[in-house]
């Protein structure tokens, strides 16, 4: 049986790594992920099968360290992305987050997630759905995300996402 | 409102509002196209029968129907299309609809499949298109005249290929495809040559919707003037991988300074197709280069040197290829006046190296997909465009004007070393930005909706002659 610590601190990271976003504290967010974390979001290859592998199939994001999670903030930053300003306002909704896995210094976390994201340009609003597989490991930084993959459920997109949809 | 034109005329579409909606003065210097072109919901109708209907128009690829059996799902403007590869090793393009009660037939974007079975009354048609079963037809008091009836698949009137690309006409009246490419051939060349097995779309793909005009995606693709101000978010990560060494290295994109200091061009061809380009400091950043000695051997140097030089083209109305980071196939369908469905692939060279395609995966990621660095920005702008051109009264927008003092009618001496023959040139250092690549969209675009509302056949004039 998985010990329910497991479980408090599972709810406490994906809980804190959502309302850092919502609340655009970007350095805080970045701060959860481990230095060499993948960051994976897989297209869909047809209706119902999606990518499997990110070095020989199209993701809508792929990195393999937090390095290109940097250059998200760098962006959002800059004040000179028209797709970025002004920015949308999202309110991250997670939620049936059960433990995949455990060890020692690890967790497997799987979770739903409800993005809602307005855009106070065109006054519009979407939702963007689907689940987040984590990876959750144990270090002198405490728990950090070693691990995120992103499973996009309604994937005819609007014009743009950024990291702060997902 | 354009003077000397009524609300009658416009409801009419009349071929006197039609004229006048492209100001196309080459003696005057003067290139205009007004703001109901990109605004006009009466346009947008007409543009679905006397454009995406009267032309060629981009299906797909053969390697993405490699064995019989398989089929790929898409569309022509609004109409539904199924291109299938049959037994015969033939393979056909048809309207997906079924000819019982107009149903759409096959309802999966691809798959393989001997048969295709309508789901409403059970029709089902095979390969080459043939009805092969009218669901309990004996027991159906069917009179005589229905076994006089066709029941098969609606043919579309053209389908082609062009190396591995495949294209579709609803109309009949079109010219041979390859006629229709003409000159702009050099450049798909350029694209599907590269793999000495051949190109073919990377697995997964790109889908979105912007709620705009889809000619805001037809120009943007040609458009090298938005770079500098659309883009500097993009180019302040890019400067910052450079000199910190930081950021998604992975990309390995070239350095935008360096692109600034390129002479580049516009090239335009009949039909409504255009070519950019702008040499390429740095090679050795492009995924190509890698396997460069084994394609010089191939297709000779001057293409190989061409492959490595930046190069944006456009098959008018609804298919690009760009080849400015990695390579993209881009098709955009119009939904509404005001939206536009766009899909994105990867083109890759079939059996490419795994880290190259790897290294391809990370530089069209970061570069052209709707959740990278560019594409958000262009499509940002393409929806501010749908508000702004709300407002005719601004007249005609100023777009198409950049380089007509530059540019030369034929081909300049880099087109003719390549033996290209474009209709015109215009060639600078990249702050030319030269805008002379719309004069073919839109007077194509002009040339089709004056031709389709007139009555007139689209494609009566001479193909190699003069327009």
């Amino acid at each position: 049986m998985i010990p329910s610590a497991h479980a408090v601190i599972a709810t406490r990271v994906l809980q804190r790594e959502a309302a850092l976003l919502d609340e655009r504290r970007w350095d805080e967010w970045i701060a959860l992920f481990a230095a060499d974390c993948e960051y994976w979001v897989p297209t869909w290859r047809t209706e119902a099968e999606l990518t499997t592998d990110p070095q020989r199939e199209l993701s809508h994001i792929y990195y393999a360290s937090r390095a290109g999670l940097e250059d998200r903030l760098v962006r959002i930053r800059s004040g000179r992305s028209p797709a970025t300003t002004p920015l949308r306002r999202t309110a991250h909704c997670v939620s049936n987050i059960e433990l995949t896995g455990a060890g020692e210094t690890h967790l497997e976390v799987r979770s739903t997630f409800a993005n809602h994201v307005f855009d106070p340009h065109h006054r519009t609003q979407i939702v963007l759905f689907g689940w987040s597989e984590h990876r959750l490991e144990y270090g002198s930084a405490g728990w950090l995300i070693a691990r995120r993959k992103i499973v996009l459920q309604n994937d005819q997109l609007p014009a743009m996402i950024d990291i702060y949809c997902l | 409102m354009i003077e000397g034109v009524n609300a009658r005329m416009i409801r009419g579409m009349d071929t006197r509002y039609l004229e006048q909606l492209v100001d196309d003065r080459p003696a005057d210097g003067v290139f205009r196209v007004h703001a109901d072109v990109y605004a006009s919901s009466e346009l947008f109708e007409l543009e679905q029968k006397h454009v995406f209907e009267r032309t060629w128009i981009f299906l797909g690829l053969e390697s993405q129907l490699p064995r019989p059996n398989d089929y790929l799902v898409t569309w022509i403007g609004r109409l539904p299309v199924l291109v299938t590869h049959a037994a015969d090793g033939v393979r056909r393009a048809f309207l997906n609809v079924c000819r019982h009660k107009g149903t759409l037939l096959c309802r999966l974007e691809s798959g393989n499949s001997r048969f295709h079975v309508c789901p409403y009354h059970g029709w089902a048609y095979d390969a080459t298109g043939r009805a092969v079963d009218i669901k309990d037809q004996a027991s159906g008091g069917y009179a005589e005249a229905f076994s006089g009836d066709d029941h098969n698949l609606v043919p579309l009137g053209a389908f082609a290929a062009y190396k591995g690309l495949l294209f579709g006409s609803v109309s009949a009246d079109v010219p041979p495809l390859e006629d229709f490419l003409g000159d702009l051939k050099f450049f798909l060349d350029l694209a599907m040559e590269q793999g000495p097995q051949g190109m073919e779309f990377v697995p997964g793909r790109i889908g979105f919707t912007y709620n705009g005009n889809w000619k805001a995606q037809l120009d943007n693709s040609s458009d090298a003037y938005h770079l500098t101000s659309t883009h500097v978010s993009f180019m302040e990560v890019q400067r910052r991988r450079a000199d910190l060494v930081s950021g998604h290295q992975e990309a390995r994109q070239f350095d935008w300074k360096k692109r600034f200091e390129q002479e580049g061009g516009a090239y335009t061809f009949r039909n409504g197709h255009n070519a950019i380009w702008l040499n390429q400091s740095e090679s050795s950043k492009r995924p190509i280069f890698s396997q460069i000695a084994e394609v010089r051997d191939r297709v000779g140097e001057l293409k190989a040197e061409w492959m490595l030089r930046l190069r944006n083209l456009t098959v008018f109305p609804s298919m690009q290829i760009a080849d400015s980071t990695s390579l993209l196939i881009r098709t955009f369908r119009p939904v509404a006046v005001d939206r536009t469905e766009m899909r994105y692939y990867c083109l890759a060279p079939i059996g490419e190296a795994a880290d190259v395609r790897a290294w391809r995966l990370r530089q069209f990621e970061d570069f052209f997909n709707v959740s990278g660095f560019a594409t958000p920005d262009d499509t940002t702008m393409y929806e501010d465009m749908a508000v702004g051109l709300k407002a005719s009264q601004i007249g005609f927008v100023q777009g198409y004007s950049r380089g007509i003092a530059v540019q030369v009618s034929g081909a300049d001496a880099l087109a003719r070393a390549a033996g290209v023959a474009p209709v015109s040139s215009a060639h600078g250092m990249f702050d030319l930005q030269a805008e002379t690549w719309g004069h073919a969209l839109y007077r194509e675009w002009a040339r089709l909706m004056r031709t389709g509302a007139a009555g007139d056949p689209a494609w009566a004039h001479a193909v190699g002659g003069p327009r």
